[in-house]
């Protein structure tokens, strides 16, 4: 591939007190690619991921973005940093003292110093993007877990980053709300969009990953096209955690 | 640990410097006595008094206008005629006048005051300008019962916390069970309840109480007393002898002329009757109003002020700076744990010593700071139950600090919070009342000088009670409904 690193990290761990959550990491994600980072619970793949934009600080190792390290960049500098990687949560998180779409023009223009028009008219084209473009003046409370999420999506992507980062996006769903999630989420790989995605959702995975992380005990055991790991993976630890979820 | 050692150590050190200071000014006016000439040089003499002690001092409500008056304001006014300046009034409660006089807020004090000793260590007295003398109020059901003082032993009986007759009855009376309370209209409905047999009191009060209320009467008490117990005589700052001096020959005057047996006490019996001739409690609306009035004025300004010290103590209490957190934390401990009527002692009388601040600027000052504190703990509590993702959601859209806080954090907090906010903004309406010890006319203030005027005891308890959740209740209803606003649920 002839792609940019976006993201590098090298040598990254992480302590919570004496417990090793990342124990040894180093992975780059270029430019396009769509990465879905798998692995049985408690492996540290959420850690990881908001190691990327520090939400988490690492304990140890670097990561750089575009080039740049922000391991050791101030609260103030990394939200320069962090407006160009867009973030959605399991939880959605967004919020609820606000509208749709006052959720979607509050960075812009707190941060962008957009024109409330200009981001107004923005945030309504990503709404119909994602199908609600008729909830812009709702509660978030008064949504469905679907389109509260698929509300979160369009609100990272209201940033217009240049990476996104997605938490286990669909854990939290009832499982008829999860497809309208992903389909989103595939919409948006076809279009080119840089992705990290944490998820359980195989089938997702094989479809749109360029490349899969199989993560196990703060590594990353095995990772390669989603033909190689799900249907010939060479680690023990794969292999179990994928006989698993196949049978399951 | 060793971050507490160091809070308690800088607070130590403040509490001794603001000691200091204040213990200063006495030592100055001892030094050199200027005390008439510098009354003279700014043209007004103050006065302070608790008008709540007829016949000596109580206010009359005349044409609408409420004055205070009596024998003690009559003097008062004869002594700054007689040096050439103008009288001006405070009014306080009488446990606060002495500290006003020490810490300058007055320059003499008259309240039918006892020369004691022990009051002598710390203010210069006049010479006697009246002569009491001890009397008790009894039912008039119990004239035949109690005759004489002697009859009164192994009863119930009460007197104003502090005073003389507090300790008399307390000496001198055998077996005797002695009930203390501030208010003589509390002492006068407890013996009209007959929760007391006779009430102690100076003869000139006890007479009036008489004279307004056919179901009580007086009798002669039997002390022997020297004069400095039962005479009453004007209080001046020790070291104020060219005062002192001034004031004696007014009152010489006075004696010679007999001036408050043939003029005073009898200017002061008629406005008693312009109280007592109409007690019903619509006469005196306009007491009650201005009483309202204050009341909502110092909770209206205290609540803002309140919030927003409390929201910049909050953010010091998160913060990361330890300098910050450690102010905070110290600020909030101390004013919690301080009760807030020592607080508007201080701030009147403690800080008055550096800049003399009016007593409704001290009382909104002192329960600005303390409600303060308490809001500050509150907002933190609302600040802690917003869900850490929500802080962090807005941190991944590359928002600063501060927008996150005012846009995200605070709007929410604030909603979580509402119903505690409510609560404090209702006990600050309600423990605002403390201010009334420094002479601020709030509704509490207001409602003792309508009992001392009407001589009732219950009604006006009853209206200003009525007046209070009137208040309470109608903060309720609007806080009621920017809470229903800030409901985003379908």
């Amino acid at each position: 591939m002839t792609h940019n690193a976006v993201i590098e990290v090298k040598d990254l761990a992480k302590k919570y007190g004496k417990n090793d959550v990342l124990k040894n990491i180093s992975e780059e994600v270029h430019d396009g690619q769509v990465i879905c980072v798998i692995g049985p619970s408690g492996a540290g793949k959420s850690t990881f991921l908001r190691c990327l934009n520090k939400l988490e600080s690492p304990t140890k190792g670097q990561i750089k973005f575009n080039g740049t390290e922000i391991t050791t960049l101030s609260e103030k500098e990394l939200s320069t940093v962090r407006e160009k990687m867009g973030m959605v949560f399991q939880n959605f998180n967004l919020f609820p003292n606000m509208t749709v779409i006052q959720n979607l023009v509050l960075a812009p223009i707190k941060v962008k110093k957009m024109s409330s028009q200009d981001a107004e008219k923005e945030a309504r084209s990503l709404l119909k993007r994602v199908g609600l473009e008729e909830k812009a003046n709702a509660y978030p409370d008064s949504l469905s877990g679907g389109q509260q999420q698929r509300v979160a999506i369009a609100r990272a992507l209201a940033m217009n980053p240049q990476v996104m980062l997605f938490d286990e996006p669909t854990s939290a769903l009832d499982p008829e709300m999860v497809g309208e999630v992903l389909a989103v989420m595939k919409e948006l790989a076809e279009e080119g969009m840089t992705m990290v995605v944490v998820t359980h959702e195989m089938g997702f995975a094989k479809q749109v990953a360029d490349e899969i992380w199989f993560m196990a005990d703060g590594y990353i055991q095995e990772q390669g096209t989603p033909t190689e790991v799900f249907d010939h993976p060479k680690t023990d630890r794969a292999k179990d955690f994928i006989s698993k979820i196949i049978n399951s | 640990m060793k971050e507490l050692k160091q809070l308690l150590i800088m607070m130590a050190m403040v509490i001794v410097g603001i000691t200091a200071m204040s213990m200063a000014p006495s030592s100055v006016h001892a030094a050199t006595d200027n005390s008439l000439a510098a009354v003279q040089k700014k043209g007004t003499l103050v006065l302070a008094t608790s008008p709540d002690y007829p016949p000596y001092e109580f206010q009359v409500n005349q044409k609408g206008k409420s004055k205070i008056v009596g024998m003690d304001v009559s003097i008062a006014k004869k002594i700054a005629k007689d040096i050439h300046v103008k009288l001006v009034i405070k009014s306080m409660t009488f446990d606060s006048l002495l500290v006003a006089l020490e810490t300058g807020k007055a320059d003499m004090v008259l309240g039918g005051m006892n020369p004691t000793p022990s009051r002598r260590q710390s203010v210069d007295f006049s010479d006697i300008y009246y002569m009491g003398g001890q009397d008790f109020l009894i039912n008039k059901a119990d004239a035949s019962k109690y005759p004489n003082q002697k009859s009164l032993a192994n009863q119930k009986i009460g007197a104003q916390t502090g005073t003389l007759q507090y300790n008399l009855a307390k000496k001198y009376i055998p077996g005797v069970t002695i009930k203390g309370m501030d208010k003589g209209t509390d002492l006068v409905l407890a013996l009209k309840t007959h929760k007391l047999e006779a009430v102690g009191m100076e003869k000139p009060t006890a007479e009036a109480y008489a004279k307004n209320d056919s179901s009580v009467i007086a009798i002669h008490s039997s002390y022997k007393l020297d004069k400095n117990s039962t005479g009453s005589a004007i209080a001046f700052r020790k070291g104020s002898d060219s005062l002192v001096a001034a004031a004696n020959k007014s009152i010489r005057e006075i004696k010679k002329d007999d001036l408050i047996n043939k003029v005073y006490l009898n200017q002061a019996g008629k406005y008693l009757k312009v109280n007592t001739a109409n007690t019903s409690m619509g006469h005196y609306w306009k007491y009650f109003a201005e009483g309202v009035e204050y009341t909502l004025i110092i909770a209206a300004v205290s609540g803002i002020i309140g919030v927003l010290l409390g929201v910049i103590l909050a953010l010091m209490r998160l913060a990361n700076n330890k300098l910050l957190k450690g102010i905070a934390v110290g600020y909030i401990e101390f004013v919690r744990g301080t009760p807030l009527m020592v607080q508007v002692l201080f701030v009147y009388f403690g800080v008055g010593v550096i800049i003399n601040l009016p007593a409704l600027v001290s009382g909104i000052i002192a329960v600005s700071l303390n409600s303060g504190a308490y809001i500050a703990e509150i907002i933190r509590g609302g600040i802690d139950s917003v869900s850490k993702g929500q802080d962090e959601a807005a941190k991944s859209l590359g928002l600063s600090k501060t927008d996150i806080m005012r846009s995200v954090i605070l709007p929410q907090a604030l909603k979580n919070i509402w119903p505690a906010l409510g609560n404090e903004f209702i006990s600050l309406i309600k423990e605002s009342s403390i201010v009334s010890i420094i002479g601020v006319t709030d509704l509490i203030y207001q409602l003792n000088i309508v009992r001392a005027d009407t001589y009732r005891g219950v009604m006006p308890v009853f209206v200003a009670m009525v007046l209070y959740f009137i208040l309470t209740f109608g903060l309720t209803r609007i806080l009621n409904h920017f809470e229903g606003r800030m409901q985003h649920d379908s």
